[in-house]
């Protein structure tokens, strides 16, 4: 990295491609699709480079999107004029809204999709994009100059230049599947890993680790015995992901189907043991606790006499069906005998077998929250290549990814998302802070600020920041105005009106005074349909505005003491920290602090508090200490 | 930053006089009313009653109102000026907490100001350099409010906490993995339970560490070296002996006594010296005990012996270890194992015991900073309180819906935490994929 090219030194023949690009997206899954668009968006000649056009879009594990902490990630990507939500509403057969009765924060939107259907859409997005171009050609190698990434290199020697490149690359980074003692190097089931690129990054100055993720055997459905499986239909009326989307986009609807493990299941596992990859110690990359095999689950838990299998259709024109709950990498032999000891199951053909696979990952705090990587300017990683795993969560760092590498290429703002603001903001201030050593996943227990971060208002939350970086569209933009003013209007009417309360409490006391209409929605048992009912509420008032008046009543007293919390702690966020800041100089900072402030190197005083093990007297030390020294140009401005 | 109201003694407590209690916030003019009855006039000082919820007189002094941004830390300010000794004034500031401030951590004052521009930049050097003189000792003083059983029990209820959170954000995350809880009534009585062991706590909490702040000075060394006889001496130089109650322990014996106007508790304990008895091992692992929790160390000798049988004691770094040699009206000590720094007395006759006196005093002047036992145990008196009252809305919550309810528990979670040290999402989550077999 001395000023040269890596590349220079390659003896294959070298082709510069005619044309320069502001950002160079590698990776087509997930989060390459979503950095992609986002970067062209913001007006950024944008490239997608894949090693198979074919598979844009693909689905490598469950064919799912959404879910608890996850649906609400989709809808803040959607929110940001993102693919993924519409795309699952063009692609899902069966959808479900899962804590339905839980309360507005933890409901999450799921969606079975058919993985054609979502690659069809995906594509169509891309192709539809203005300013993105696609080509296929897999990644060698990174071309430097200095400190700086300028452009990549293909397989075939083709040079493309760009001021900014995100690598989206998955699982592909040194791939190794396993299945049973057998094991091969590949990207995915039936790709091939990306190992020269693998080799290149792991020259850079990275903290890199090996982690694991795993699928099931997928199954012919014509040989299972649905009359011995639990069905388990959709919502009705079908549920829609995208704000900007409706119902009538989604292909017709199928059932799923729940069947569990028996006794002899775990008999056959337990006695494969020995011929497990995961026991045997050939893999040695941490998986996700959330996610495990079957063979994990019956080890770890041996009380339990079945764990559940949901029978997940793979799409409409094909009768492969990917049952969820029997990820595993033991040997052929076992997974077909394991298979038929399951309910229906008994005359199951398997039509690819469950592995498991591992990959390399880099130490995510290695990374600015903007997720360009510390070391290299204008290098900029997300998905399983951050450490973690899922398509939402993907999707969620390639936009994060792609607005900033479009910002770094034009000289544009940057996003860098707060935990207070959105799901997005809380996965990545956790990995660049915390780091993580197993494959990270949402959890709705993941942010403190849950009560407001929530699918029904993600828009309402991002939209205009969306409209501010130029990811939203006029027409977009002005749906949102409309739905925001419908919202203002109700509240202002519904709070300016005063009623007698017994036209919508029965049991209140004859002669009550009047009360304010809006309270009543506080009231238990009151929704808007009440106060129609009653003659108060507007019976032409859209469903989503009714719906937000109604979250808004629930929430009110939490919501303020979240944002009281929010408001004493955005001093501390709004004092940078020098990128070279030496914290010797703080007096005071015990050894133990400073090291982890120097191996985190936190953007902001916000950040390091959030750092374990980090004070408040630290923050404290920290706070003063940084405000003096801007203070030597401007006067310290009042917290 | 500025967002909430904090209170804290600004003056040492202990020393007798006036005690300045000193509140900061957007609710000091509530806190005002509350406590004096009305707002005094700004900038004017006023004698005034200050009254308790019941209206009844806790002590009169002096009231000063500074509108923000005009004050100290740039905010709405009051300060009260009592006459009442540290149990009023703890009495005084348990009132303004109840009336919505928040016990201050060490140097929020100083910080305050600073932020709000109030402060030039040598000022602000010299209160980093106050936390950090402060966090240390004001750790140990926080510690020792909360030794032995009480430390446990408050541990104990976190765990318990911990476990009941580790249910709730399981049904709430993992809606199909056939572990939902809140279905039942579990969760209620749970709630319910915990509730009354926190209040329970609590109690204990307000009676256990009454009087708590002072020097903590422990008398040790060999059997029959004349400990006792030392603490007897000891509690008759005093000017006042406050309360010579007999420890938790039949073998540490304790007085707290007022030493030139400073509180200073003294502890007599077993005598140090390697045992197969079990139950004088017991006494020594307890003596040992509170070694390590004293800021003086007396580390008694016998003239009469030398120094062979003695075991030293270990003490912790911080705390100040004074070697006495008595008995010296029967021996001389012996030359070869006599320090320039040890004191010789006579505890029978009381011969020395001036200089000793003088030394535990000159520690105990020095030894209360503005942030002592007293205001670490407020701290975690209001911790005790928040959670409470999280958990009481928690249970109304219930009935409302599971994530209101899960707010509430993260709520007091996060006010115990202030006490145990903190319980992250992490740990929650390490503790679920243990407990519940999660995943598909």
């Amino acid at each position: 990295m001395n000023g040269s090219c890596f590349w220079v030194e390659g003896p294959r023949g070298i082709m510069e491609f005619p044309e320069h690009f502001d950002v160079i997206v590698v990776g087509g899954g997930h989060a390459g699709t979503e950095a992609a668009l986002a970067a062209a968006r913001r007006g950024a000649r944008t490239l997608l480079l894949t090693h198979n056009l074919e598979t844009l879009g693909q689905m490598s594990c469950n064919p799912a999107i959404g879910g608890i902490g996850k649906g609400q990630l989709v809808r803040e990507i959607d929110a940001m004029g993102g693919a993924m939500a519409l795309a699952a509403d063009e692609a899902g057969i069966h959808f479900r809204v899962l804590n339905r009765r839980k309360g507005p924060a933890v409901r999450a939107t799921r969606a079975q999709t058919d993985r054609q259907l979502y690659r069809r859409a995906i594509r169509s997005a891309l192709e539809a994009q203005p300013g993105l171009s696609l080509f296929q050609q897999a990644v060698d190698d990174l071309v430097l100059k200095a400190d700086r990434v300028v452009g990549v290199v293909t397989q075939t020697g083709i040079v493309f230049r760009a001021a900014a490149v995100v690598l989206t690359v998955g699982t592909f980074l040194g791939g190794r599947i396993h299945i049973g003692d057998a094991r091969h190097r590949a990207g995915r089931a039936g790709d091939p890993p990306a190992l020269a690129l693998a080799r290149r990054l792991r020259e850079l100055p990275l903290r890199v680790g090996r982690l694991k993720t795993g699928t099931p055997p997928r199954i012919d459905g014509r040989s299972i015995d649905y009359a011995k499986l639990q069905s388990q239909p959709g919502d009705e009326p079908v549920p829609v992901f995208s704000v900007w989307g409706s119902a009538e986009l989604h292909p017709p609807q199928v059932c799923c189907h729940i069947t569990r493990t028996t006794a002899r299941t775990h008999e056959i596992i337990t006695a494969a043991l020995d011929r497990s990859p995961l026991f045997s110690g050939a893999i040695e990359g941490v998986g996700p606790r959330y996610c495990p095999s079957i063979e994990d689950k019956v080890v770890r838990f041996a009380e339990r006499d079945g764990h559940q299998i949901f029978v997940e259709p793979e799409g409409l024109d094909t009768h492969e069906v990917y049952p969820n709950g029997i990820s595993t990498s033991l040997p052929f032999d076992v997974q077909y005998a394991l298979v038929r000891s399951i309910p229906g199951f008994e005359r199951a053909h398997i039509t690819r077998p469950g592995y498991a696979i591992e990959y390399d990952y880099f130490d995510p705090r290695d990374l600015r929250p903007t997720l360009e990587t510390r070391p290299l300017r204008g290098l900029l990683f997300a998905g399983q290549i951050n450490g973690t795993t899922g398509y939402e969560e993907a999707a969620a760092q390639g936009l994060l990814a792609g607005v900033n590498a479009a910002a770094l290429a034009l000289d544009l703002e940057p996003w860098v998302p707060a935990r207070a603001e959105c799901y997005i903001g809380v996965l990545i201030d956790d990995l660049v802070t915390r780091g993580t050593d197993e494959p990270y996943r949402m959890f709705t227990s993941r942010a403190e600020h849950r009560l407001q971060l929530r699918e029904d208002n993600a828009d309402l939350r991002l939209a205009p920041l969306a409209r501010r970086l130029g990811l939203l569209d006029d027409a977009r933009w002005r749906r949102f105005e409309r739905f925001r003013e419908a919202i203002e209007q109700e509240t202002a009417r519904l709070r300016a009106l005063r009623v007698d309360p017994r036209r919508v409490l029965p049991d209140a006391a004859e002669g009550a005074e009047p009360v304010c209409a809006y309270d009543l929605l506080r009231r238990p048992g009151v929704g808007y349909a009440e106060l129609v009912r009653a003659g108060v509420g507007d019976a032409q008032t859209a469903p989503r505005v009714a719906e937000q008046l109604e979250i808004a009543a629930r929430y009110a007293g939490y919501i303020e003491r979240q944002q009281a919390e929010i408001r004493r702690l955005a001093g501390y966020e709004e004092i940078p920290i020098p990128e070279d800041f030496d914290y010797a100089q703080v007096s005071g900072l015990s050894n133990e602090v400073r090291e982890k402030l120097q191996a985190i190197r936190p953007v902001s005083v916000g950040q390091a508090r959030r750092i374990p093990g980090v004070t408040p007297a630290a923050v404290t030390l920290l706070a003063i200490h940084l405000r003096r020294r801007q203070a030597g140009s401007a006067r310290p401005d009042v917290a | 930053m500025k967002c909430d109201t904090i209170a804290a003694l600004a003056t040492p407590p202990g020393r007798g006089g006036i005690g300045v209690l000193r509140i900061s916030g957007p609710e000091v003019a509530k806190i005002a009313t509350g406590v004096l009855g009305t707002l005094p006039p700004p900038r004017q000082a006023v004698v005034r009653a200050f009254r308790d919820a019941d209206g009844h007189v806790l002590d009169t002094g002096l009231a000063l109102y500074f509108q923000g941004p005009a004050s100290f830390t740039g905010e709405d300010v009051l300060e009260l000026h009592g006459h009442g000794g540290p149990v009023v004034l703890d009495l005084v500031l348990g009132r303004v907490l109840e009336l919505g401030a928040r016990a201050a951590r060490p140097g929020e004052f100083t910080e305050r100001a600073f932020l709000n521009g109030k402060l030039d930049l040598t000022q602000a050097e010299a209160v980093a350099d106050l936390i950090d003189a402060d966090s240390p000792q004001s750790a140990r003083a926080a510690m020792r409010s909360l030794q032995g059983a009480f430390s446990q029990a408050v541990q104990a209820l976190s765990e318990r906490l911990t476990e009941l959170r580790v249910y709730v954000e399981a049904a709430l995350d993992f809606p199909e993995e056939e572990i939902d809880f809140l279905a039942d009534s579990a969760v209620a009585a749970r709630l319910d339970e915990l509730d009354r062991a926190l209040c329970a706590v609590q109690d204990q909490a307000r009676e256990g560490v009454r009087l708590r702040e002072g020097l903590q000075v422990v008398l040790c060394g060999p059997p029959n070296a004349g400990k006792s006889t030392l603490l007897n001496r000891l509690s008759g130089e005093a000017l006042a002996i406050t309360s010579p109650v007999p420890g938790t322990t039949r073998d540490v014996l304790r007085a707290d006594l007022q030493l030139a106007g400073c509180a200073v508790r003294l502890l007599d304990t077993a005598g140090l010296r390697r045992s197969r008895d079990p139950v004088e091992r017991e006494g020594v692992r307890r003596a040992e005990a509170a070694i390590a929790d004293a800021d003086v160390v007396v580390w008694l000798l016998d003239a009469t012996c030398g120094e062979e049988a003695a075991v030293a004691p270990r003490v912790t770094p911080g705390a100040h270890l004074i070697r006495v040699w008595n008995k010296t009206d029967l021996a001389a000590p012996p030359r070869e194992a006599l320090r320039p720094e040890d004191l010789c007395l006579s505890a029978h006759t009381g011969a020395g015991v001036e200089a000793l006196v003088e030394a535990l005093r000159s520690r105990a002047v020095g030894n209360t900073p503005q942030t002592g036992v007293f205001l670490a145990r407020r701290r975690h008196l209001d911790a005790l309180e928040r959670a409470r009252r999280a958990l009481v809305r928690a249970r109304g919550a219930l009935e409302l819906g599971p994530e209101l309810a899960a707010e509430e528990l993260r709520l007091a979670q996060h006010a115990l935490g202030e006490i145990t040290g903190a319980v992250t999402t992490e740990d929650l989550l390490g503790r679920i994929f243990s407990s519940f077999c999660i995943g598909k």
